[in-house]
């Protein structure tokens, strides 16, 4: 919001440079975001953080503040002025409150034998450095006021208000208004007007209407300086899509004991500008009175809550200086009467925030809390996915983070957003596998190989939203049994003793997102059951593993058990194999060890061929078979018994040939 | 005599022009070899009178080990300088580049995290999580952000069909952990958060944020300003000046806004820091009565939270100039960390 430096200093004698009150506003207030030179003014952009507008977005308040700071006097301006006005208010003009929830003070007074016509040079300059257009007096004067006091006025031409009536009433069905602008809105009853006896003259504290314009030919003038509903004008104003200077200060809730000083303040300026004679009498229509609320400031709390020491007297000199009134002192106590203006303070922390803020925040010492020494508990997910991101960058991978987005894309049952920013951001990701695609073609032009992974929350429409981890990594230039050696490395890694590979079995719930080549993909499982996909897609050349984090973490053991190194020599026999093509290595495996028992300590399957020299439906597996004991050297004699053994075990099937 | 002495002049002189070892065994056969001129002399000894031989015997043995002395040194000379030659030609270019290992990289969120989780653990905070789709309760009323308030018109939020939202800020596990937790407590709680707003260089609508949260009975200002301090100096690695001023946030009273000097400028104002020198990098204050009461808190209990933005840290840690690159997936950005 804007403020003219030259207009506060008729608030407050001998106002510091412009450079040095910016950051004194800066530091005890709100932020000064800009300060712009103008002939002979400076225009102050200063940041008014919401709890403050209700009496911060007027000059007055910004100077009340500059006093407190900078502890100087802050001069009011006086409306203690003779009102010349020969006929009263009531005479012409009757204010009906109707709807007294939404409107709970409407003051309004006359202003006779007005001369329509330009304001003076130094008003309309600054209007124009807050940022507003001068339009004539009578509108300046409101505007000026505004800005000065925080309160909006509007003054309508008393010879148009049909009826001499000022009716606030919710607006009907079908009624119109074509505002000041040349705007036409439709309203409802949802939307507070001010209304002659016929139509709608105003919407109440948003804009005024066309109908009852000052114009050159205005003589008499109803000001309104009225208080009305924040919710009902925030709602109202959202309703219609106008935001206007007025709408924003009332939706902030402005304090209704404030629309007398206006109202008066107007007056007293149109006399001065317009050549007015403004009533001695106002209508008061005040329903709902709101009477400053006392609170109990515990100095120990004070200084506790801040961790410096402020002496009472101080602290009290400071809720003063910005309005406060101190009813009672006492050793421990300050009881503390907050200014209706003051809507914000209402408890003894709200006293205290304005105390430290005043005093300033540089001047509290930094002090370690003296905190009991228990040492944190480990978060197990986050200790995990540490680990699991190390050793994927120890194997080459690079870590990626993708938008938690996607289009409207192959989409199942998607996580839909009711206010996207765009068509590409539509719904929640199910699945972090197209975003490593789009990663990966991406990158496509700039590397000739990829390895990435990403760690991150997938979003699931079932009964309810679900949200869960996933550990997805992708890799491009290498096949299925590299990234499962991958797989491998990472189970082994976290303690997961127990892992194996199933052929993929199609399921209902399954994801519709058909990404994954429909052979060359597995079924990860634990003992804890599935726990995620590995395989190619489709889409590029690629492979893929994706895990539920959450699974996984619950199958974690981090256990790791050294087994002693035998003293003993170790023997290794190399056994090819020909089998039917569809035999899955497991099967072999799990033979060989089951013939050859405790004293084949490892197999290794050093090479699968399929082609020339081998049979269509055949495939040749070549395994290296360790022999080793942890009890004696083992005598070649007894090696080649079992090696006979476990080629008698493979060539019981009939289709299966052990290469001799 | 004269003939001994001559051999050995002119042995010592061939020994010493010897240019590699296969010349100086020529010259070794040509006087101590099996027909060589000193063999010969010595062989010759046995026909002298026993008087002469003791004297001449004598006086060419000397001759002989002094010869084979020289004949071992230089041969030992001439071995060294053949293995030098040898050595020299395996030399290698040493300022030729390294082969190296293709090993990953982590984000440099991760990185930033990471770094803020361990700072945070050693001063006894534990981290703890929530989900990214929050409630409204959650996300504001119980934050002490009334529903219609213009308060609430500072977060700019993505709604779901059907009424949840993405949270906005990291500030709702405040809440979830308190209702599960009792004081005394210390958190951290990271996590992406979501802002409704259009992007640019310095702005995101998916964000990562670190929520702080402390809870006893005598925390205080200070005390924020002491832990605060620590962890930007250890994030920084460096000195790094501070300051507290005020700003609103509905679930904190005091609420602050906290800067840091501008670590491209070191304060004294460049594009970076819109040449005030400082750098906003938090938001934080002492917690809320109503935020105490809406996690089922009684007031005996004070505390302080903050959330800052991890990409703000880790965009001055590692001087990078657009936050758009965080979500970027380009490769030749994350292969720099």
């Amino acid at each position: 919001m804007l403020f003219s430096y030259n207009w506060l200093k008729d608030y407050v004698k001998s106002l510091p440079a412009p450079d040095k009150l910016a950051v004194s506003l800066t530091m005890h207030f709100a932020e000064v975001e800009d300060i712009k030179k103008l002939a002979g003014d400076f225009v102050f952009d200063i940041d008014i953080r919401p709890n403050r507008a209700a009496d911060c977005f007027s000059h007055l308040g910004i100077a009340r503040e500059i006093a407190a700071i900078a502890n100087l006097t802050l001069k009011m301006p006086s409306v203690k002025v003779p009102f010349l006005g020969a006929v009263k208010t009531t005479d012409l003009v009757e204010v009906i409150v109707q709807d007294k929830p939404a409107c709970s003070r409407y003051t309004a007074k006359a202003v006779t034998d007005v001369k329509v016509g330009p304001s003076p040079k130094w008003l309309q300059d600054r209007l124009k450095a807050c940022g507003m257009r001068p339009i004539n007096n009578i509108v300046d004067a409101a505007n000026y006021v505004m800005l000065e006091t925080g309160q909006p006025l509007h003054a309508f031409d008393a010879e148009k208000l049909q009826g001499k009536k000022i009716i606030v009433r919710p607006a009907k069905k079908t009624e119109e208004i074509v505002t000041l602008d040349g705007d036409k809105f439709s309203l409802d009853p949802t939307i507070l007007v001010i209304a002659d006896e016929k139509k709608p003259v105003a919407i109440a504290g948003i804009k005024g209407g066309k109908d009852t314009e000052i114009d050159k030919q205005t003589k008499t003038i109803i000001i309104e300086s009225a208080n009305f509903n924040p919710l009902a004008i925030r709602r109202a104003s959202k309703k219609i899509n106008l935001r206007t200077d007025a709408s924003v200060r009332f939706e902030h809730g402005l304090d209704p004991n404030l629309a007398e000083f206006a109202l008066n303040r107007a007056a007293s300026l149109m006399q001065k500008i317009a050549k007015g004679k403004a009533a001695k009498d106002m209508i008061d229509i005040y329903s709902q009175k709101v009477s400053p609320v006392q609170i109990n400031l515990d100095l120990n709390y004070l200084n506790g809550l801040l961790g410096i020491n402020i002496a009472k007297t101080r602290a009290a000199q400071i809720l003063k200086k910005l309005g406060f009134k101190i009813i009672k002192q006492t050793k421990k106590y300050l009881l503390v009467e907050a200014p209706t203006s003051r809507s914000d303070v209402s408890l003894p922390e709200d006293l205290i925030e304005e105390i430290g803020r005043i005093v300033g925040y540089e001047q509290i010492p930094a002090v370690f809390p003296a905190a009991s020494l228990i040492p944190a508990k480990r978060n197990d997910g986050l200790f995990w996915e540490d680990m699991v991101k190390d050793i994927l960058k120890a194997v080459g991978f690079t870590e990626v983070y993708n938008y938690s987005f996607i289009a409207d894309k192959d989409a199942g049952e998607l996580v839909e957003l009711q206010n996207p920013l765009s068509a590409e951001q539509k719904y929640l990701r199910p699945s972090l596998i197209p975003g490593l695609l789009t990663n990966a073609k991406k990158n496509a032009a700039n590397f000739s190989s990829i390895k990435i992974f990403e760690i991150g929350k997938i979003f699931k429409k079932d009964k309810d939203i679900k949200e869960q981890k996933q550990l997805t990594a992708l890799m491009t230039g290498t096949d299925f049994y590299q990234l499962k050696g991958i797989v491998d490395l990472l189970l082994e890694k976290l303690g997961i003793s127990s892992v194996w590979y199933d052929d993929y079995q199609p399921t209902p719930e399954e994801s519709k997102l058909e990404l994954w080549h429909p052979q060359k993909r597995a079924e990860i499982k634990t003992d804890d059951g599935e726990i995620g996909f590995l395989g190619e897609i489709l889409p590029i050349k690629a492979v893929v593993f994706d895990i539920n984090f959450d699974k996984l973490v619950e199958s974690v053991s981090g256990e790791h058990e050294y087994r002693p190194i035998s003293k003993f020599p170790a023997v290794v026999r190399d056994l090819a194999i020909l089998v039917p093509r569809k035999i899955k290595v497991e099967e072999v495996l799990n033979k060989i060890n089951t013939a050859g028992g405790a004293i084949i300590r490892d197999v290794d399957l050093f090479d699968i061929y399929e082609g020339e020299e081998v049979p269509d439906d055949k495939k040749n597996l070549a395994f290296h078979i360790i022999y080793q004991s942890e009890e004696k050297t083992l005598t070649s004699a007894e090696v080649d018994l079992v090696q006979q053994k476990v080629i008698k075990a493979l060539e019981k099937d009939p289709s299966w040939e052990v290469r001799k | 005599m004269t003939d001994l002495k001559k051999i050995k002049k002119e042995a010592e002189k061939e020994i010493g022009s010897a240019k590699d070892l296969k010349e100086l065994q020529d010259v070794f056969n040509q006087y101590l070899g099996k027909r060589g001129e000193l063999t010969q002399i010595l062989r010759s000894l046995k026909d002298m009178p026993k008087r002469e031989r003791i004297m001449f015997g004598k006086d060419a043995n000397d001759v002989k080990n002094a010869l084979t002395i020289a004949f071992d040194e230089k041969s030992a000379g001439l071995k060294a300088g053949e293995a030098r030659a040898a050595e020299e030609k395996e030399w290698i270019d040493v300022t030729a580049p390294g082969k190296k290992i293709a090993v990953g990289h982590l984000h440099p969120l991760t990185l930033a995290k990471r770094k803020t989780m361990e700072i945070f653990q050693s001063m006894g905070f534990a981290v703890a999580e929530g989900p990214d789709i929050e409630t409204e309760w959650y996300n504001f009323d119980a934050l002490n952000i009334p529903k219609d308030h213009p308060a609430r018109d500072v977060w700019d939020t993505f709604y779901l069909k059907d009424g949840p939202l993405l949270r906005t800020h990291t500030s709702p596990v405040q809440i979830r952990y308190m209702e599960k937790n009792n004081p005394p407590l210390r958190i951290i709680a990271p996590g992406t958060v979501y802002r409704h707003e259009s992007t640019d260089s310095s702005h995101e609508f998916q964000l990562y944020q670190v929520e702080g949260l402390m809870v006893d009975k005598d925390i205080s200002v200070a005390n924020l300003k002491a832990v605060v301090g620590e962890f930007f100096r250890r994030f920084f690695e460096k000195e790094v000046d501070f300051r507290l001023r005020p700003d609103f946030f509905p679930f904190v009273e005091p609420g602050f806004d906290i800067s840091i000097t501008c670590l491209v400028c070191g304060g004294k104002g460049c594009s970076v820091c819109k040449e005030t020198g400082w750098l906003e990098v938090a938001g934080a204050g002492m917690v809320h009565p109503n935020v105490f009461k809406a996690a089922g808190l009684s007031p005996e209990w004070q505390g302080w939270a903050f959330g800052f933005g991890l990409e703000r840290l880790a965009m001055l840690k590692y001087r990078i100039n657009d936050i758009r690159l965080f979500r970027s997936s380009d490769l030749r950005f994350l292969n720099q960390f």
